[in-house]
């Protein structure tokens, strides 16, 4: 996993500002268990990838996650049944994200990159942490959310039970 | 935990158990929740279960070429799993045989040899030892020090169907002995392949459960939980391949033998006569080479009928679990903790139906999957349930007047009975008591 960095550090605000709360708002309503307006910040054409590496082809090998937004969709469904024991009661969740820093930018959509730390409260504490990827479109209706990317810390495992929203 | 030599503690005191008292544990229909939580129990069932019995390592087709390595563990040992340049795959312990270093500590690779990192020993991927460092130093003996020390190779090794097994034990019943009527399930599966063999290569997902390791295996072939434990999927997403109802399906349990099990699904798909109803209704149109491919080799008529009838869902005493297009085995860590494994079922060549079968597996299995998260969670609940030590049974009388014996094993047409799991226990106990020659029937 080699980025390219293409932040001008010159310039006094770094990331639009714009996409920094974006990502806030994506990671506040995933720590908050609000899966439904979390879901709404999705573009129609979106992937939510978690690799076991970050060499990984999805081609080849498995993931954790690699949801079109049609599972995106079923895993918020499952989610919200109150059913999904593995969420009931949903894990209390608080993550920080920083470092950011914009990796792509391609017509309207921006990736920008950053690191975040998660702590997981269930049984016990667990440690989440890793690097997020997140593609944003710049739309009419606003910002929208066209992919994001999770590299685990721990990819390489074992992890434990991961039924939140990452 | 009681430290133990190579051999495991003497039989009288092994794990602190005393011949006898494993039977005590487990009754024709219910066991003692012990059986789950005890360290004693776990250490006995690390020498009997997983050092003297047959134990699912590796398939071949992880280490597809000469040079390829991927690293394992047996029993809490470490092992590596290397194809020579002869072609042969060797289950080699990953310790230096001079000072005890690991020698591999990547979960996978390509080489011709191993070096250790401490003080230069070479090993060939074969095992033996090809190089030592300023060996002036010793003198005439080294000639002997190169013969013996290669690297040690598990008493035992043999493949079905590229699924390999070990056991660390010397003498003990064969590989096929072990199998016996599970083989049917890897052949089963194996017959979903054009060519006749499967691709174990995506990578397996590594899952830590805080549950005991036979916990995650029974419920592997537990026909009743589906409904309850999985709700959420049937109420998101959609319903079950076949109606989780028993009473709406025939759809049976069987009991094996040799602790073997499975929930077969075979009468039921015989019935609807519906090709990959196992694989979500797949149409066939959605992957034309892999029909072609099929029917090439099968025959019309031959590739329906596998089409029909699908994968097992059998579980293999103790470690091995064919999901279906998964493959899953576990690693006990404690008597609390395990780490599953999982896999998805690859078809050589197959590229269309393997990136389906990818999706498929990310979707239900591992820490984030739609199935499995969910049997973890009531995995870690069980296990805290059973520190109450009262009442002191976990009930499997379910189905117990309705068994039948036929040739296949045990079966029971009420696929929610408990038939799976009282096979298992029945099993489990006769290997810790130490009635069978490692594991297998008696």
């Amino acid at each position: 996993m080699t980025e390219t960095i293409l932040t001008d550090p010159s310039a006094a605000a770094g990331v639009d500002p714009a996409l920094v709360s974006f990502v806030y708002r994506e990671a506040r309503l995933a720590d908050e268990a609000r899966y439904s307006e979390w879901e709404a910040l999705w573009d129609d054409d979106a992937t939510y990838w978690v690799p076991m590496s970050p060499d990984a082809d999805p081609e080849t090998q498995v993931s954790y996650i690699n949801d079109n937004r049609s599972r995106i969709r079923s895993r918020v469904a499952q989610l919200n049944t109150g059913v999904r024991h593995s969420q009931t009661p949903p894990s209390v969740l608080r993550r920080t994200v920083s470092n950011f820093e914009v990796i792509e930018a391609a017509g309207d959509a921006v990736t920008v990159a950053s690191n975040f730390v998660l702590v997981e409260y269930r049984f016990a504490i667990t440690l989440w942490a890793g690097r997020y990827l997140h593609t944003i479109r710049r739309t009419e209706a606003g910002l929208r959310l066209a992919g994001k990317t999770v590299h685990l810390v721990n990819a390489g495992g074992p992890i434990p039970t991961m039924a939140f929203l990452i | 935990m009681t430290v133990t030599d190579q051999a495991g503690p003497p039989a009288e005191t092994a794990g602190g158990l005393r011949p006898g008292d494993v039977h005590a544990l487990v009754q024709p229909d219910r066991v003692r929740g012990l059986v789950y939580t005890d360290p004693q129990v776990y250490v006995l069932e690390m020498r009997r279960i997983f050092r003297e019995g047959w134990v699912f390592v590796a398939h071949e087709s992880e280490v597809p070429e000469p040079g390829d390595y991927v690293t394992k563990r047996i029993a809490g040992e470490p092992y590596v799993v290397a194809r020579g340049k002869d072609g042969e795959v060797r289950v080699l312990a990953n310790r230096c045989t001079h000072r005890g270093n690991r020698l591999c500590n990547a979960d996978k690779g390509n080489s011709s040899s191993f070096r250790c990192p401490y003080h230069g020993w070479t090993f060939s991927n074969d095992g033996s030892l090809s190089g030592v460092p300023m060996r002036d130093g010793y003198a005439e003996r080294f000639g002997e020090v190169r013969a013996s020390l290669g690297l040690v190779r598990t008493p035992r090794q043999e493949s079905y169907g590229g699924f390999v097994f070990a056991s660390l034990a010397p003498e003990g019943i064969t590989l096929a002995e072990h199998l016996a009527n599970a083989r049917h399930a890897i052949d089963r599966l194996v017959a979903l392949s054009p060519t006749g063999s499967i691709q174990l290569s995506a990578g397996w997902m590594k899952h830590r459960m805080y549950c005991n390791w036979k916990m995650v295996m029974e419920n592997n072939v537990d026909g009743y939980h589906a409904l309850f434990t999985h709700q959420s999927v049937y109420d998101a997403v959609r319903p079950a391949k076949v109606s989780h109802v028993p009473s709406k399906t025939e759809t049976m349990v069987r009991d094996m033998g040799g602790g073997h099990s499975e929930i077969d699904y075979a009468t039921e798909y015989r019935r609807l006569d519906e090709e990959f109803v196992w694989y979500g209704r797949l149409a066939r149109e959605k992957v034309p080479g892999y029909i072609a491919a099929l029917e090439e080799a099968r025959g019309v008529d031959g590739a329906h009928d596998t089409l029909v009838i699908g994968p097992p869902h059998t579980l293999i005493f103790p470690n091995l679990f064919i999901a279906e297009m998964n493959v899953m085995t576990v690693e006990p860590l404690r008597a609390g903790e395990t780490i599953a494994y999982t896999t998805p079922v690859l078809i050589p060549g197959q590229r269309e139906m393997n990136s389906r079968t990818l999706r498929r597996s990310e979707g239900a299995m591992g820490p984030a999957g739609f199935l499995i998260a969910d049997d973890g969670e009531i995995g870690a609940r069980n296990q805290l349930g059973l520190a109450a030590r009262e009442p002191e049974w976990v009930m499997l009388s379910r189905g117990l007047e309705t068994d039948v014996t036929d040739a296949t094993g045990r079966i029971n047409k009420d696929k929610s009975a408990e038939t799976p799991q009282r096979g298992w226990w029945k099993h489990w106990a006769a290997v810790l008591e130490g009635e069978t020659s490692g594991n297998g029937a008696q």
